[in-house]
């Protein structure tokens, strides 16, 4: 009996160590291989795992899961939080893995890292030249150590980096300038930095937790959620509207108190984003909040492009998303792909 | 005559579980009273499993370690030494109670025990008691228990134990224990401590495990008195731990924890006419201070002071009928950063009855109510049966309905507790056959276990992280015990232990497997004695667990072999040294997915009975 038992474990263990093929490689795929598609970053699972990035092609053909590592053999690191692009490359920010990994946008072949002077990286921006900007928490509980590090995508190094208030967070530029929008990191925060070469020329005050930010002409869109319920000074979301010209708040649209909007993208003449499950529909030309809900669901991430739009479901986090993809005249969804664990970004390329 | 009211013999114990005797013979002490009776009287339809001195010594680095090898509960350690949680029987972390000295010792935080921050050799005593003991032992006693006990006596002894270790990765432990006996006093005295810089070689990886450096610190002072009808008893411990949180594979550990708890209970047990009574006072400390970074100052503390109260009375009638009841007060007071200032009242009435119907056959019934929760007032019950079918056969067959309620930090926590949550509720049942044929012991379990309302955490709409009453689960999976032992010429002995576990954990929601809940799990140790000298091998085989929720990923499964020698000089004072080496074959293995084990490393003791 004790034979049998002894013989059934290892039986079984030699099973098990057989049966162990939780992601399979794909075959190697030629160079240029993720050129005209969408390109979505997967967080992974906080602390115990790597993000990645899912490819789709833009005809819907292709579909290609961890394309990194796909390419190179290597996985990105722990948090893959953003993406960013500077001509040729993809500058992929790996959060709790404190670097970025650069690599051809196109063909995902490595090109080089940075790793050194980094703590806690969230966005990258290029600007024209050689330049690109981080923003850096720092250590995210200490409030007075954040800041935006100015890389040379020559040497792949930070030159220097510019100390600001805390919580920077996700970034557009404008003639030479960057505005970086305060979320708060694990606070709240209501600020716009804008910067210029090194130094910082001014903030901007806008609503509590400036999520999200577009620019269309002249004008600086910014979605402020709001402080939430937790916070005892719960807040309204704004959506403040900044004349690029002058740096000047023009005009500030007030949602209810307790309504929390994330996720602003445009297309055309109009503004979308996420509110309480559902996408609502703003024209600029005449906004009134919250405007239309045009679609339901819960959605990480959110990217309005050529009359579709790109939306991403976490699920719970701990499993396989999806990207989900809605015609913007029907607001009909029209695929639906599985990505990778927490899809936090959705990128084109052209 | 006058203890045997109060006390539980440990010749009882023997005869009962004999067949869960593991390979070392368990010392003969005359008279070792447990402070928790009730583990004994009124679980005989349970799986009750008792780590032998030797076992839990050569596994004393810390909890986890003792259990992982010596018993089917699988554990979750994000790194050696880290923050260390187990899964009994596929449940929760939450779902396994630690039990000391009969009062329940997790977590008001977390609702779990860390396995890392307990050390083995503060106890006499450590079981394993597998299903549902919420009757008996309140929230979280799911899966099973995990029983930490301090037992004591009155035959007169004067022993006293120093231990010195040194290992691998800058490892460095001692430990000292005396008790004295005379007259109607027992006290004993202990302490010890490890400490390491954890610094081990990811195999293969060309890194090391940065910034795990661990130290632990625990003190116990046990005490009792005899007195004229019955025993006064004081059972006292303090823990410290200081850890540093590694990194992973990818990441830079930065983040520190440090805590401390102390543990105290008084009990005075009198015998009054036909009833044996017990009231006790108890008191329960924890404080954590957790650094997101180890070189700043900064920190986010909790600290919960527990307040126990409680009265039993139990009678025997007609040698047949064993009835206890229980009324339990207890006030929880916690205060943290993250939790601000919270208090909880439970009062809890528990009826546990026994009824030996023949020598080979007995059941119990037993209930538990509670009053003043801040929830529905769960009632808890449990039926039990035990048959000696035969002197090498006997059937165990149990039932019970359990819980496990909120804690502070699914209530309160800032930001996200939700302040409606309801406990966890689950329903179970269990066949147990055990057979012994001569040295050949073995014991075979099949159990079912449906939980209903399970507390998930899940990103709310506002993108803040709640708690809600979301998973149900069901459980089921079989577990094989075996034990043989044989002597060869003179006096060489060559002995086997194993246990094998399958579990299946499933979410009905998506049908998928329960996230680190290995399916297959298989411990085993060959030991070989001649006179004083022993060498064991001692083997795990854990298996693949999924590290999503779909089931997308896995830590793959591995065999790790210990190899292990000790040798006893019969000087006086008795000096024993010896040592293990971990991990033989030097295989890479994790745990949690991207957080490598230890490579292959060396432990070695010397210890002096004096």
């Amino acid at each position: 009996m004790m034979k049998k038992l002894l013989y059934f474990t290892f039986a079984t263990s030699l099973l098990i160590s057989c049966s162990n093929d939780d992601d399979p490689q794909t075959d190697p795929i030629p160079p240029a291989a993720y050129e005209k598609g969408i390109l979505v970053t997967n967080e992974g699972p906080f602390n115990n795992g790597s993000g990645n990035i899912t490819f789709v092609s833009e005809d819907y053909a292709t579909v290609a899961q961890n394309i990194y590592r796909t390419v190179n053999g290597k996985e990105l690191g722990n948090i893959v939080q953003s993406m960013g692009f500077q001509e040729e490359n993809a500058y992929i920010v790996v959060s709790n893995s404190a670097k970025i990994m650069i690599a051809n946008r196109y063909t995902f072949e490595r090109v080089d890292s940075i790793k050194t002077g980094l703590v806690n990286p969230r966005y990258f921006m290029g600007d024209s030249g050689n330049k690109g900007y981080v923003t850096d928490w720092g250590d995210p509980n200490d409030n007075s150590d954040d800041y935006v590090a100015v890389l040379d995508l020559r040497t792949n190094t930070v030159t220097t980096t510019i100390p600001v208030a805390f919580g920077p967070e996700r970034m557009v530029s404008y003639n030479n300038k960057i505005y970086v929008a305060h979320q708060g990191a694990y606070g709240q925060n209501n600020l716009v930095s804008v910067i210029s070469g090194n130094s910082l020329e001014s903030t901007i005050t806008v609503g509590d937790v400036p999520n999200s930010m577009i620019i269309s002409g002249n004008s600086l869109y910014v979605l402020c959620g709001g402080n939430p319920t937790y916070t005892g000074n719960e807040t309204a979301g704004l959506l403040v509207k900044i004349d690029l010209l002058t740096a000047q708040v023009s005009q500030i649209f007030t949602f209810q108190t307790t309504q929390h909007p994330t996720n602003l993208t445009m297309d055309g003449a109009n503004l979308f984003y996420s509110l309480n499950g559902k996408v609502y529909k703003l024209d600029t030309a005449s906004i009134s909040l919250p405007g239309i809900d045009i679609i339901s669901g819960i959605f990480y991430a959110l990217q309005a492009k050529d009359g579709k739009l790109y939306a991403t479901d976490a699920d719970d986090f701990a499993s396989k998303g999806s990207l989900l993809i809605y015609d913007l005249s029907t607001n009909q969804q029209i695929q639906d792909f599985q990505t990778g664990i927490v899809p936090g970004g959705i990128y084109f390329n052209d | 005559m006058k203890q045997n009211g109060f006390h539980i013999i440990l010749a009882i114990f023997l005869c009962t579980f004999s067949a869960y005797a593991q390979l070392d013979s368990i010392q003969q002490l005359p008279e070792v009273m447990l402070t928790d009776s009730k583990l004994v009287h009124f679980s005989k339809g349970f799986k009750l499993e008792k780590l032998n001195d030797s076992i839990v010594e050569r596994n004393a680095s810390s909890l986890t370690e003792t259990l992982r090898y010596n018993s089917t509960i699988y554990f979750k350690e994000n790194g050696f030494g880290m923050a260390s949680s187990p899964s009994f029987r596929g449940t929760n972390a939450a779902q396994t109670a630690v039990i000391w000295n009969g009062v329940n010792i997790n977590s008001v935080f977390t609702g779990q025990t860390d396995f890392n921050t307990i050390s083995p050799l503060n106890y006499n005593e450590i079981s394993i008691r597998s299903g549902g003991g919420g009757v008996q032992y309140g929230s979280g006693a799911v899966g099973g228990s995990i029983h930490l006990n301090n037992t004591y006596s009155f035959k007169k002894i004067d022993t006293t134990q120093v231990g010195l270790n040194y290992g691998s990765f800058s490892t460095v432990g001692g430990n000292a224990s005396t008790t004295q006996i005379w007259g109607d006093h027992y006290l004993n005295v202990g302490m010890d401590f490890i400490s390491s810089e954890n610094d081990y070689d990811y195999v293969g990886k060309n890194q090391k495990n940065n910034h795990g450096e661990f130290l632990r610190f625990a003190a116990k002072v046990n005490e009792a008195r005899r007195l004229k009808r019955g025993v006064a008893t004081w059972n006292s411990e303090y823990t410290y731990n200081d850890r540093n949180f590694s990194g992973s594979l990818n990441t830079i550990g930065k983040d520190s924890y440090k805590d401390i708890s102390t543990r105290n209970l008084w009990q005075l047990q009198q015998r009054v006419g036909a009833f044996d009574t017990k009231a006790s006072v108890a008191h329960l400390f924890e404080q954590y201070r957790y650094f997101p970074d180890s070189e700043k100052s900064l920190y986010d503390e909790g600290r919960a002071n527990t307040f126990i109260g409680s009265f039993q009375s139990e009678v025997l009638l007609q040698k047949k009928f064993r009835i206890n009841g229980k009324a339990e007060y207890s006030y929880i007071n916690a205060e943290g950063d993250n939790v601000g200032k919270n208090s909880r009242k439970t009062l809890a009435a528990v009826l546990l009855m026994n009824h030996k119907i023949s020598d080979d056959f007995s059941y119990g019934i037993n209930i538990r109510k509670e009053f003043l929760n801040d929830f529905d007032n769960p009632f808890l019950f449990s039926v039990d049966g035990k048959w000696n079918v035969s002197k090498n056969y006997a059937l165990r067959l149990n039932g019970s309905k359990n819980y496990r309620v909120p804690t502070f930090n699914d209530l309160f926590w800032y930001a996200g507790g939700n302040h409606n949550l309801q406990p966890e509720t689950s329903y179970q049942m269990e066949l147990g056959q055990e057979f012994s044929l001569g040295k050949l012991k073995a014991d075979l379990a099949a159990y079912y276990i449906s939980s209903e309302d399970l507390i998930k955490w899940i990103p709310g709409n506002s993108g803040i992280w709640e708690p809600v009453n979301l998973n149900n689960t069901r459980n089921y999976g079989a577990e094989v015990v075996v034990n043989y032992s044989v002597k060869l010429i003179n006096q060489h002995t060559l002995s086997f232990s194993a246990n094998y576990s399958y579990t299946k954990a499933e979410d009905l929601e998506k049908e998928k497997q329960l996230i680190y809940v290995p399916f297959h799990k298989a411990t085993g140790t060959l030991q070989y004695n001649f006179k004083t000298l022993l060498v064991y091998f001692q083997g795990l085989y854990n298996g693949e667990t999924y590290t999503t929720t779909d089931n997308s990923y896995a830590v793959k499964g591995y065999k790790i072999f210990n190899l292990g020698s000790e040798y006893t000089f019969s000087s006086l004072p008795q000096i024993t040294f010896g040592g293990r080496l971990k991990n033989v074959f030097n295989v890479y293995y994790e745990n949690v997915a991207y957080r490598p084990m230890p490579s292959r490393n060396i432990q070695l003791f010397l210890k002096f009975n004096i």
